[in-house]
């Protein structure tokens, strides 16, 4: 454990030099920025089962889970970097490892997951077990085995195969040892002296090959990959290129763009999302699971499949919906039971258009027994147009808003009457306008017209951009300009970890214009990312120690 | 009226959009002026006064008692284990009784009971079915006594519940209908749809001209987490060979947001006691309040039940020991208090008339010739 932890702190130190996002522009403008401090990323949860699922096929289970990766900067990519393991959270990762690796060498997986068979299975076997280290290895570290960690990892496999009597219990022993490595826990940015720029460093192929793969993939690059980056294809404008291309043709991109909007809707809420039963019998466990899905779905049908304009997410009417959801929705589906996902389109006139009238948004953004206009405005401006909202004080009075006896029977004069206080009408008059545009939607999302016998009026406007109900606020996030340079800063801070400076600026405009240039369409930006010198450059090395003392 | 009215015509104005602009899945032509239940509760009307004076001389004797009353003293001892082994136990023993041992339920003419008693009381739930104020014969029923609704309304029908009133198993909350209840929300069988046309979208709560038809689900019900109904849930019609396997159909009107409908012969499913029945009503009306959130509706059906039906699925019971009916007395009673549809060559009527509580929850009611929905 403390050896791995100082593994972690010497690849800090020594070999990893601080990235840029660009040394030199591309040829469509792509402007010059500077360097940035290395990135080493611990593997987030979702990403520990892609990866095992992808290297050793989808029938072994990955029973637990490591610590959840804690929100930075507004981003868990922020967060994944800043990561640390403690030893709690290191007996995670071992158990896991434990279980991952005996389902690995059991009988029924064994054929299929080794290389090649022992001489005699009760005994240790150097060539099988290096055969299968290699191979497992190579993709689990991102990059081929050095000499030294292929003969500890089979000196690991050949201690275990003499105590427990059997080539396969040792061989575990030494995936144990693997699956538990800071190598395969952190996602390391390598580098190494840049051929074509003298004194300078770049990412090493490899690296190259990790950062597309967990952009594009939210997994671990396949063969296929590192053999690209093996060749040096990766160094190449035109092998770069075609990876790219044949990454974002695959249905796995579907993995990464989920991934992405996990994190920029800030989807580990769901993890916590809870309804009072006896105002919303109809929100179930299920409920969740789905309006995650759901809005999952709509984005990736909307983006990737019809390649449609990102803004156009808020006005949409076309989503998916299962029987759980449609009785939240009361929209009638033909399959009402079970899993079956339905294609379905809001009608017009019908207040459901937009991914902020899913219930994945407005019953996430809302309190277990009633709507929030303020808890839903904080989300829309922060989650959607990267502004920030602050918290409020300690001491708020909301007596008058929860007050029973009041004659405020709607959240409006409820709030109205809250934000009488100096110190609350602030921040109120940034949420409430836009989240009172919601109040159509009751806390579980389900379409009401009035509120305590009083007609909701749902009319506000959006920093300056008027609209009457839910369905205009989603056309007001559409036609707002700060909605589109929002997804790409997110994007920009997903890509590189961290979030773009002043120097990055340039970059981050540029990457704005091509945007709408582009019809605000998701997959070319994405693509303009993944190619873009800026996603692989590293900057000098002497600029590393500026970088790590220069905060965000 | 007006007051109540936005609610649901929103949800109405909601729909009909919904089915006119739906994507594939829900391709079909709008749909306008449609809306569905699913009916969960289907209980037999029954008038129950506190101190059951409806039966002066005490709840009818059980098959259980006839059986006891008929052994000796050492065969009593000797079967019950000195009158240890509850009713359940004894069910084997009381049932075959017939002189040959025969199940004295599937054959009740083997034997002959005493008469059972029948409710003597004055008041019943139900509806002036024959159109008579006295209960004459009249060319489609048989003479029999009115009662007088709770209400005060007189030249109530309801033979049915002269019939099982006394029976133990059918009082208020009798395990019968309380298990077939239970049945039926756990397995979807005998789940009954009811779609209303001709709905005013304007004014859906006052509809002077609706067509109601009623269908089988092939979905289960959707209930919450306390295992209560959750209303605008989906279901499916059954169908054979691509028909409607039911679909009988009655006019009605809305008025103030309550539902009546003509009278007309209607087959709906039923499950129950293990036993699944598609039974005719004939004559049948359903009366039906609908919530003012459109959610939910209660009401009553009123119609004539087919004795033989009633009386065969009665003998099938699984849960005799929950009825507490004397088979062979319940199939005499039965003919002699049967008041509609005579037999035209014996003329003896074969139809009691019946009540029936449902309670139902608002639906969306999918027609797979059509691939869309209706509420």
């Amino acid at each position: 454990m403390a050896l791995q932890l100082n593994v972690i702190k010497g690849l800090l130190l020594s070999g990893v030099v601080a990235l840029g996002f660009g040394m030199a522009g591309c040829s469509d403008g792509e402007p010059v920025a500077k360097g940035a401090p290395p990135t080493m990323r611990r593997l987030s949860n979702e990403q520990y089962r892609n990866v095992i699922s992808d290297i050793f096929g989808p029938q072994i289970t990955v029973a637990g889970q490591g610590d959840n990766l804690a929100r930075a900067d507004g981003m868990i990519a922020i967060g994944s970097r800043m990561a640390r393991i403690t030893p709690a959270g290191f007996e995670k990762f071992y158990n896991l490892a434990r279980l991952i690796s005996t389902q690995v060498v059991s009988p029924a997986n064994r054929d299929s997951e080794f290389p090649c068979t022992p001489a005699d299975p009760k005994v240790a076997d150097d060539t099988c077990a290096k055969q299968f280290y290699a191979k497992v290895g190579r993709l689990l570290y991102r990059r081929p085995l050095t000499t030294a960690e292929l003969d500890e990892a089979v000196k690991a496999a050949n201690e275990g195969a003499k105590t427990k009597g059997s080539f396969y219990a040792g061989a575990a022993v030494g995936l144990v040892g693997m699956l538990t490595s800071p190598q395969f826990l952190f996602i390391v940015d390598e580098t190494e002296p840049d051929p074509d720029h003298a004194g300078q460093q770049r990412l090493t192929a490899y690296a190259k090959a990790a950062r597309l793969s967990f952009l594009l993939w939210n997994s671990t690059p396949t063969d296929d990959l590192l053999t690209a980056a093996e060749k040096g294809e990766l160094h190449k404008d035109s092998g770069l290129e075609k990876q790219v291309d044949r990454m974002m043709a695959s249905s796995r991109l579907d993995s990464g763009v989920r991934a992405f909007f996990e994190d920029f809707l800030r989807f580990e809420q769901f993890d916590t999302l809870e309804k009072d039963a006896t105002i919303y019998p109809a929100f179930s466990l299920k409920v969740t699971e789905d309006a995650r899905e759901q809005v999952l779905r709509t984005m990736i049908d909307h983006l990737i499949t019809r390649d449609a304009d990102y803004r156009e997410l808020f006005t949409t009417r076309k989503t998916f919906v299962t029987g759980p959801l449609a009785r939240i929705y009361r929209i009638p589906v033909t399959r009402p039971s079970g899993n079956a996902w339905q294609p379905y389109e809001f009608p017009e006139g019908d207040l459901h258009a937009g991914i902020l009238t899913q219930i994945g948004f407005a019953a996430v953004a809302s309190h277990p027994g009633r709507s929030s206009p303020t808890l839903r405005g904080r989300a829309m401006r922060e989650s959607l147009l990267c502004q920030k909202v602050p918290d409020p004080p300690g001491d708020v009075d909301f007596s008058k808003f929860e007050d029973s006896d009041s004659p405020n029977r709607t959240a409006r004069e409820r709030l109205t009457a809250h934000r009488s206080m100096e110190a609350c009408a602030g921040c109120h008059k940034i949420t409430d306008p836009i989240g009172l545009g919601l109040e159509n939607l009751d806390g579980a999302a389900q379409q009401r017209t009035t509120e305590n016998g009083a007609v909701i009026d749902t009319s506000g406007d959006l920093d300056g951009i008027q609209f009457k109900d839910a369905v205009g606020l989603g056309k007001a996030f559409h036609d707002h300009p700060a909605t589109a340079n929002c997804v790409v800063d997110r994007l920009a801070t997903y890509a590189f970890a961290r979030v773009p400076r002043t120097e990055d600026k340039a970059y981050v405009t540029y990457l704005q214009k091509s945007f709408a240039n582009d019809g605000y369409r998701f997959a070319p930006l994405l693509k303009r990312i993944a190619l873009s010198d800026a996603f692989t450059a590293v900057a000098p090395a002497k600029t590393e120690q500026a970088q790590l003392e220069t905060k965000p | 009226m007006k007051h109540i009215a936005p609610k649901l015509l929103g949800c109405f104005l909601g729909l009909s959009l919904a089915l006119g602009q739906s994507t594939a899945a829900f391709a079909a032509p709008p749909s306008k002026g449609t809306m569905g239940f699913v009916i969960r509760d289907w209980f037999t009307s029954v008038y129950n006064s506190k101190f059951n004076d409806e039966c002066p001389d005490g709840l009818t004797p059980s098959y259980d008692e006839i059986w006891w009353r008929g052994i000796s003293r050492e065969e009593r001892a000797k079967i019950t284990q000195n009158g240890l082994n509850p009713p359940l136990n004894r069910l084997p023993y009381a049932m075959r009784r017939g002189p040959k041992g025969e199940n004295v339920c599937l054959q009740p003419d083997v034997v002959k009971d005493p008469p059972m008693r029948v409710i003597e009381g004055k008041y019943s739930y139900g509806a002036n079915i024959d159109g008579t104020t006295d209960g004459r014969a009249t060319a489609k029923t048989c003479k029999h006594e009115k009662f007088t609704h709770p209400d005060g309304t007189p030249g109530i029908d309801n033979q049915m519940y002269r019939l099982v009133g006394c029976i133990y198993g059918w009082r208020k909350g009798g395990l019968p209908e309380a298990n077939a209840h239970e049945g039926r929300g756990t397995s979807g069988l005998g789940m009954i749809l009811v779609e209303i046309t001709g709905v005013n979208d304007k004014d859906p709560r006052n509809s002077d001209n609706v067509t109601i038809t009623f269908h089988r689900s092939i979905d289960q019900f959707a209930l919450d987490g306390n295992g209560k109904p959750l209303p605008y849930s989906s279901y499916n019609i059954d169908t054979e060979n691509g028909k409607n396997r039911y679909g009988d159909k009655l006019k009605g009107s809305i008025k103030n947001g309550v539902l009546t409908t003509d009278r007309g012969d209607v087959r709906v499913p039923y499950y129950g006691g293990y036993g699944f029945m598609h039974p005719a009503i004939k004559n049948m009306a359903l009366h039906m309040e609908i919530a003012e959130d459109g959610a939910t509706a209660t009401g009553q059906v009123t119609g004539y039940y087919n004795a033989d039906e009633f009386l065969y699925w009665v003998g099938g019971m699984v849960g005799h020991a929950t009825t507490a009916a004397d088979c062979p007395a319940l199939h005499v009673a039965a003919r002699q208090l049967a008041d509609g549809y005579p037999d035209p060559k014996t003329g003896e009527c074969t139809h009691l008339s019946t009540a029936i509580d449902i309670k139902a929850y608002s639906a969306f009611i999918i027609h797979p010739e059509q691939k869309s929905a209706s509420r």
